[in-house]
């Protein structure tokens, strides 16, 4: 029964995810004056990869890579609450188990990636995993005070200490929530961090080998990873929502997120694991003072 | 597959590929004035990921190479689409020792634009009309490549060693 | 710049009266216009005097380029060099014979030339006597006379390779089609 519950959990964040990237796209369309493509634009991209048709094959490895990455972050799920909804698993100090299950998309798109020996590819895995060295360091510092705050690793728990509206964690610890917005940005691949995918510069990265089906995947990969990387950041920082409010709340940071890309050129790699080392650093220990402080 | 159809006729990912000067036409089809996006259609980077090719202009013996290694890495079905009289008959180029006259003996090519060069109009018309023709089903022009495969490779023996010229490592 | 109703043309009267001076009698030098002089030279002249020129301040190698005069039986090769410093362009112009004869290369004097030779012997079958890479360039796996020449006929040329039986008359007409042309159906 409850796997289940989880396959349609798993469908409806999905659709969800992917009606973002929709939105995300004719956002963008309207800041550069454009009309844009309609909201279901990416659900009806997936169905047309999904029909496409593949005789080449780089070997196993590359055509597993999307699927352990989207295994991955569907896992996630089960220790994501949305909301106040109890999540299928929960215990003390999950919330490290998600931090590693968010490694394993990546992780999956580096093995693919790699076999295709496309140096494309390669360099762009090179940026991905550098890339992480920024954001990752920023967003467990920027979560680490809320969580020493409650006395608990564990999401569930930290959701349901938090309580209304005065009492959320963005409210009481405002530095490292903004350190965290900063390692969205990265941690999702937007602009001024699209240093991986970059298409005009390496020919979309890691996705330069595959096509039709896997990339079908990879587009699913990216619309669960949407509301998992908004999600984990609306759970920490915003308290118990019901789950109308936390796909509000989502929205609300991703859109931010999108702004900012609109606007934005993009980083070096140098240049962006430097800005990483900069400001969000300063604020995330900020943020870690602030608690020491306080208590 | 009238889903599938449908899907694919809503949603073209070109391939940015740029021979000639209709590349010059395709920057207003693309951004704010005409913007092609909003029928679904986006360019992508690599050949594995796009079902639409674009030969935009006159198209050298040398860029034919090229095109040929593109078009059959695209995941079928795919779908070519002729820009301007040079990929028609050679236009202004129908005595140069370098420029290919017909497009269609090479690869096959759904639908052309005519025109020199087609302005942003015609290009938006002519991916309407693709966009009809795949919905009903009728832009086909891929499966006559498979069939007709030999032809072809005769067609581009004539101009080139397809042999030194063909995809020999794919694993 | 005009006084009295005549162009006053400095610049290129001191260039023309140093090269006259430096070279002699051999080299030819002509203002063609303001901002541009032609100079004839014969073919061993012609490197010292682009050395003699780059040191007197034309940096820029802007072009080098080939004249087919087929009935002369010559190429005429010309080299365009430009300076910042007096605002005028040097054309300097030499001829070989059309056949059996090469020329030095320049790319001890301007670097840039080396890719320019490379062109003119791909395009025109001039030899360049110590370029280290004159091969394939442009075009690729090209076999036959260049196709820059005069005397190469490109609309034979055509016919035969693009299989077209007499490309004035009746385009494209070929013995065997499996099937209507795609193009009809769109």
């Amino acid at each position: 029964m409850s796997i289940l519950y989880f396959f349609l959990y798993l469908l409806l964040v999905t659709v969800i995810g992917l009606l973002y990237m929709g939105v995300a796209r004719k956002v963008t369309a309207h800041i550069q004056n454009r009309y844009g493509p309609p909201i279901y634009q990416p659900i009806l991209d997936v169905l047309k990869l999904f029909g496409k048709r593949h005789t080449v094959t780089h070997g196993v490895m590359h055509s597993l890579g999307p699927v352990i990455a989207y295994t991955g972050i569907a896992s996630t799920l089960l220790f994501l609450p949305l909301g106040n909804h109890t999540p299928l698993l929960h215990f003390k100090g999950d919330l490290f188990v998600v931090l590693y299950l968010l490694v394993v998309g990546p992780l999956g798109m580096a093995l693919g990636a790699g076999e295709s020996s496309n140096p494309n590819a390669t360099i762009a895995m090179a940026r991905a995993l550098s890339l992480m060295l920024g954001y990752e360091i920023i967003f467990f510092m920027a979560t680490l005070p809320v969580f020493y705050h409650y006395h608990t690793a564990s999401i569930y728990k930290v959701i349901q200490a938090q309580g209304v509206f005065p009492h959320w964690g963005a409210i009481i610890f405002p530095i490292s929530f903004l350190a965290a917005l900063f390692a969205l940005q990265g941690m999702m691949g937007e602009k001024p961090f699209e240093i991986a995918i970059a298409p005009h510069e390496i020919a979309s990265g890691p996705m330069v080998e595959y096509g039709g089906k896997y990339l079908g995947l990879l587009q699913l990969w990216h619309a669960v990873g949407i509301i998992v990387e908004t999600g984990l950041l609306v759970d920490i920082f915003f308290g118990p929502q019901n789950i109308i409010w936390f796909f509000i709340g989502t929205f609300i940071v991703f859109y931010v997120v999108i702004l900012v890309n609109a606007v934005m050129p993009r980083f070096r790699i140098e240049q962006a694991v430097r800005f990483y080392w900069g400001i969000p650093l300063l604020l995330a220990i900020l943020g870690i003072l602030q608690v020491y402080i306080w208590r | 597959m009238k889903l599938f159809n449908f899907s694919q006729s809503r949603s073209l990912w070109m391939m940015h590929f740029c021979t000639g000067c209709g590349a010059m036409e395709m920057p207003p089809t693309m951004t704010s004035r005409f913007d092609m996006e909003r029928f679904g259609i986006i360019p992508m980077a690599t050949p594995r990921q796009s079902d639409l090719l674009l030969i935009t202009g006159y198209l050298t013996i040398k860029t034919l190479k090229r095109v040929v290694r593109a078009y059959e890495q695209m995941p079928t079905p795919r779908y070519v689409l002729g820009f301007g009289s040079c990929t028609i008959n050679g236009g202004m180029y129908w005595d140069s020792y370098n420029v290919i006259k017909k497009l269609e003996l090479y690869i096959p090519v759904d639908i052309y634009i005519n025109g020199c060069m087609p302005r942003p109009e015609a290009i938006i018309d002519a991916f309407l009309k693709l966009r009809e023709m795949i919905a009903k089903g009728e832009a086909n022009a891929w499966k006559k490549y498979i069939e007709n495969y030999e032809w072809y490779k005769k067609n581009q023996s004539e101009v080139f060693d397809v042999e030194k010229w063909s995809i020999k490592n794919e694993k | 710049m005009l006084k009295n109703g005549v162009l006053k043309m400095k610049n290129e009267e001191q260039i023309k009266k140093d090269i006259e001076t430096t070279f002699g009698e051999l080299v030819k030098v002509h203002i063609k216009r303001r901002h541009r002089i032609k100079v004839d030279a014969p073919k061993n002249m012609t490197l010292p005097i682009l050395a003699y020129l780059k040191q007197r301040g034309f940096h820029q190698f802007t072009l080098l380029t080939c004249v087919d005069w087929i009935k002369k039986g010559m190429f005429e090769l010309v080299y365009n060099l430009y300076s910042l410093d007096y605002n005028v362009h040097v054309l300097v112009s030499t001829h070989i014979n059309r056949e059996n004869e090469s020329m030095p290369t320049a790319i001890n004097i301007y670097e840039m030339a080396f890719d320019y030779e490379r062109e003119i012997h791909e395009m025109f079958g001039v030899e360049f006597e110590g370029h280290p890479r004159l091969g394939e360039f442009l075009l690729e796996d090209w076999k036959g006379m260049p196709p820059m020449r005069k005397d190469f006929d490109t609309r034979a040329y055509v016919e035969e390779k693009f299989n077209v039986k007499d490309l004035t008359k009746e385009l494209f007409t070929r013995k065997e089609q499996p099937y209507r042309g795609p193009g009809s159906n769109g």
